[in-house]
């Protein structure tokens, strides 16, 4: 239940916009058009200036000239659209999204959008970016079938915006700081002798800087016109006293920030909000809700809610502020092509913050504000934002336990993340100093980054490419043509199954499958990347970044820490099931031949069942069983060494990740018959390293056994799924079974688990009586969703997973 | 025809704010839906021709 009245009507009547078989389930839904306009007509005007300035004056357009809004009751305020119901839309990132969302029944201005779409398609950093690459590449890269379209057609970032500088600091600081480096820069230049080589660099950092200035400024005049509607509300509109006292506090508030220091929380909270709002949607669009933030808000919960010295309020107004938060991340609406809202199934965008850890100097970073971000995560539920925990053997038992109450109640979040070692992956891999890395957070879904007011990841070009492996394994025994799908040559001829004479072939022709997927993804991430660094400079983003400021660089353009990591999307598992049903049936029994094999999944098993089920009940991953572990174990080492053999643009060689979010379900039609006993469309599995659904039989303790043989530190993540018991973690030993558990999973250095706790009798009433289920959620992959909001087929993956007793294990 | 300016909903912006130019204001609005109550504010120019929302000011 939410802690208030208040936040019981703000989530009676949130504008949620989540969706639904890749639709948008609220009909009320729109696509905002302000925001392309004003950009466009900003262009239009300045178009000869530099493209960072460019940008600039785009920004500052929209700034000065958007719709702003402010909802009864609410005690944060900002929007990125004209209308609370809406969502905003970019022309200048891709020519098909746009397009796409102009046709939908969402967008009402079709003929402007249109012309705007048409106007942007040249400037586009589609356009500029599709030249480097073939039309065969194309065409395989804009398939979806066995790698992710690429970021200059979905137009999808994500970031970890440097909110510190901006709480810390507040922007007419910053602009101080800039103006000066601009005079200081100008004396340079005009220093005697003449060094060219010196000194014209200047002209691109002077070009850099004052485009800053120009965002900063904007910024700070958009935060005013809040504080100016507020007042007028209060001063004009209410009656009711209490109200216009809110909204007087509000409106000095954004009078306060982000132009100045915060003072306490609300200031804390409000410049926060304002700064998501500039990073992730009205500058570009990014995904996500990269922060770590109890260690961010801190400082400020101890003044307002211990202290008392600035802002003060009751714990229970701060866990209130905090429920509003979700609320505010709940109605936030996002832009993106159907391939990503399908991919999404059941949510609105990925958000998910991050919790718990250690500090720099090594104590618990959980504190009183981690206990009552995660009381309001309890009391709201909302699928959004979800959470991701550090879990850290010096964390202490009274954050679990708040941890483990979300857990049991089923909202499939904190995911937990083993602490100790994401840390020392950030310290080994990509350099960083330790008292930094140790403030890592979640850049997206399950990739830690750091966190502060430099070197954070600006753009997902750094990373986040997805390859999909059951697609590589398929076309890896056809020559490389997708026979199911496609009818393409997807990847390079690497022969056809039935002439592979050892299960070395076999290997070395899914090994050069994945390489083909792997080098043509990331070169399309640095394409990308090069084309932002020209086309779509940040001047805010950059304006936060401490580096970017000193360098006089734009944020996509500056990778002070390098973060490289690219994603494994599902079918890792059935890959490896696959593999060693092959190995044990074919090579080592020769109970079939390859040629039998290959006619049974042409034909998805049709007159084959007894054949089907000899490779179903094959060794299965998760069960503890050698067999199988050993090529998982190679499989996993394999793809690390394939992207190993890659640098990318920050200068060094990026790491896997295996995860799925819906990829498992979206990619299930999509992939033909598999050796391991699937019929063609079915779900891969759900994860990066979940046992398929229903093979994990041995219980959850050799769950843990086979992916602890995996070694984890060579990945970014891998994501394991499991679904608890419901009666065993409502039972009065919940929690220290749970903990039990969780012990074992730690010292058996695992990177990642997260837990789904509904029963499937649940499940079932929910899919019978909808409305009477709106608050159930469930865990898909990296995010939770509304399990009402999923269509049958992916409430039935939900269903189908193992629902393991810890109790038992 | 009568003027933003006249209209009850226009508010000059302040001379100290960032976005401030002359004849420059925003006209407020009030809107509800099934959803609730909310305000909209958009920067109009003082002597632009008001629109069907034009109320005189007392």
């Amino acid at each position: 239940m939410p802690t208030t009245e208040r936040t019981a009507r703000l989530k009676n009547r949130c504008r949620f916009k989540h969706v639904a078989g890749g639709e948008y389930v609220d009909p009320s839904v729109k696509a905002g058009v302000e925001r392309a306009r004003l950009i466009t007509q900003a262009h239009k005007e300045n178009i000869g200036e530099p493209n960072c300035i460019l940008r600039a004056r785009g920004l500052e357009n929209i700034l000065k000239n958007i719709t702003i809004h402010i909802q009864d009751e609410e005690l944060i305020v900002g929007g990125n659209t004209e209308h609370p119901d809406y969502f905003p839309i970019y022309p200048e990132l891709s020519y098909f999204s746009t397009v796409d969302m102009v046709e939908s029944h969402y967008c009402e201005h079709k003929e402007e959008m249109r012309e705007i779409a048409e106007y942007w398609r040249p400037y586009t950093i589609q356009r500029k970016a599709e030249k480097y690459f073939t039309p065969e590449e194309i065409g395989v890269l804009y398939s979806a079938t066995i790698v992710q379209p690429p970021m200059f057609v979905t137009a999808f970032s994500s970031i970890v915006p440097n909110y510190e500088s901006v709480i810390e600091d507040g922007l007419l600081k910053r602009i101080e700081v800039v103006e000066q480096k601009i005079a200081d820069a100008e004396t340079e230049i005009r220093e005697s002798p003449w060094n060219a080589p010196k000194k014209l660099h200047y002209l691109d950092k002077i070009d850099q800087w004052q485009a800053m200035l120009i965002a900063m400024k904007a910024v700070v005049g958009w935060a005013q016109r809040h504080a100016r509607l507020a007042k007028i509300i209060a001063e004009n509109f209410l009656t009711d006293p209490k109200r216009k006292e809110e909204l007087l506090e509000i409106s000095e508030i954004c009078r306060h920030v982000p132009a100045y220091p915060a003072r306490g929380l609300k200031d804390a909270m409000q410049s926060k909000w304002f700064t998501f709002l500039l990073c992730h949607s009205i500058e570009r669009y990014s995904s996500g809700y990269g922060h770590k933030e109890d260690k961010l808000l801190w400082p400020y919960f101890q003044k307002s809610v211990i202290d008392k010295t600035e802002q003060p309020m009751t714990r229970e107004e701060a866990v209130e502020l905090f429920e509003c938060e979700r609320l505010k991340v709940s109605e936030h609406g996002s832009t993106r092509g159907r391939q990503l809202r399908e991919f999404f199934a059941g949510s609105n965008d990925l958000f998910i913050l991050t919790l718990g850890g250690i500090n720099p100097d090594g104590s618990d970073a959980s504190n009183d504000c981690t206990n009552a971000i995660l009381e309001a995560a309890e009391s709201i539920i909302t699928t959004e934002p979800s959470i991701g925990f550090r879990w850290n053997e010096k964390g202490n038992v009274e954050t679990k336990k708040k941890v483990f109450n979300c857990i049991k109640k089923g909202f499939g979040f904190p995911s937990i993340k083993n602490d100790e070692m994401n840390t020392q992956q950030l310290i080994k891999y990509f350099n960083v100093p330790e008292e930094v890395a140790r403030d890592w957070a979640l850049v997206l879904c399950m990739s830690p980054g750091i966190t502060g007011r430099r070197g954070t990841q600006k753009t997902r070009s750094e990373g986040g490419s997805d390859v999909y492996p059951a697609k590589a394994m398929e076309i890896a025994l056809t020559n490389g043509f997708d026979e199911f799908f496609t009818n393409m040559q997807l990847g390079p001829e690497t022969g056809n199954a039935e002439d592979f004479a050892s299960f070395g072939q076999v290997w070395e022709a899914v090994k050069l499958q994945l390489r083909y997927a792997i080098e043509l993804s990331l070169r399309s991430k640095d394409v990308g990347r090069i084309m932002e660094s020209k086309y779509l400079c940040c001047p805010f983003i950059s304006s936060i970044d401490d580096g970017c400021v000193e360098k006089g660089m734009d944020g996509n353009e500056l990778a002070e820490v390098a973060n490289p990591w690219h994603n494994l999307i599902g079918g890792s598992v059935v890959v490896v099931d696959s593999m060693a049903a092959i190995k044990k049936l074919v090579f080592d029994e020769k109970k079939y031949t390859m040629t039998e094999l290959m006619d049974a999944l042409r034909n998805n098993w049709e007159d084959k069942e007894e054949m089907r089920l000899d490779f179903w009940n094959a060794p299965k991953f998760g069960n503890d069983n050698p067999y199988v572990d050993e090529i998982a174990t190679k499989y996993y080492d394999l793809v690390a060494d394939e992207w190993k053999r890659n640098t990318t643009y920050s200068g060094t060689f990026p790491l896997p990740l295996a995860q799925s979010v819906a990829g498992y379900i979206v990619n299930g039609p999509k992939t033909a018959a598999t050796a391991n006993g699937r019929y063609a469309g079915e779900a891969l599995d759900d994860g990066g390293i979940s046992p398929y659904m229903g093979c994990d039989k041995n219980g959850p303790t050799s769950v843990l056994k086979s992916v602890s043989k995996i070694n984890a530190s060579k990945h970014k993540g891998i994501l394991l799924n499991q679904r608890l018991s419901t009666v065993l973690m409502n039972s009065d030993a919940g929690f220290d079974i749970w903990h039990a558990y969780m012990k074992t999973w730690h010292e058996l250095d695992i990177d990642h688990v997260q837990f789904n706790v509904i029963s499937t009798e649940d499940m079932k009433a929910a899919q019978i009586e909808p409305e009477k289920h709106t608050d159930m959620l469930v865990r898909i992959a990296g995010y939770s969703a509304k399990f009402i909001d999923l269509a049958r087929y992916s409430q039935d993956t939900i269903m189908a997973r193992t629902e393991q007793d810890i109790a038992a294990g | 025809m009568p003027k933003c300016e006249k209209c009850t909903f226009f508010f000059p912006i302040p001379e100290k704010d960032m976005d401030f130019e002359p004849g420059k204001g925003d006209c407020v609005e009030q809107q509800q839906d099934t959803k609730g109550k909310f305000w909209l504010s958009k920067p109009v120019s003082e002597n632009s021709e008001a629109c069907q929302r034009y109320r005189p000011r007392n």
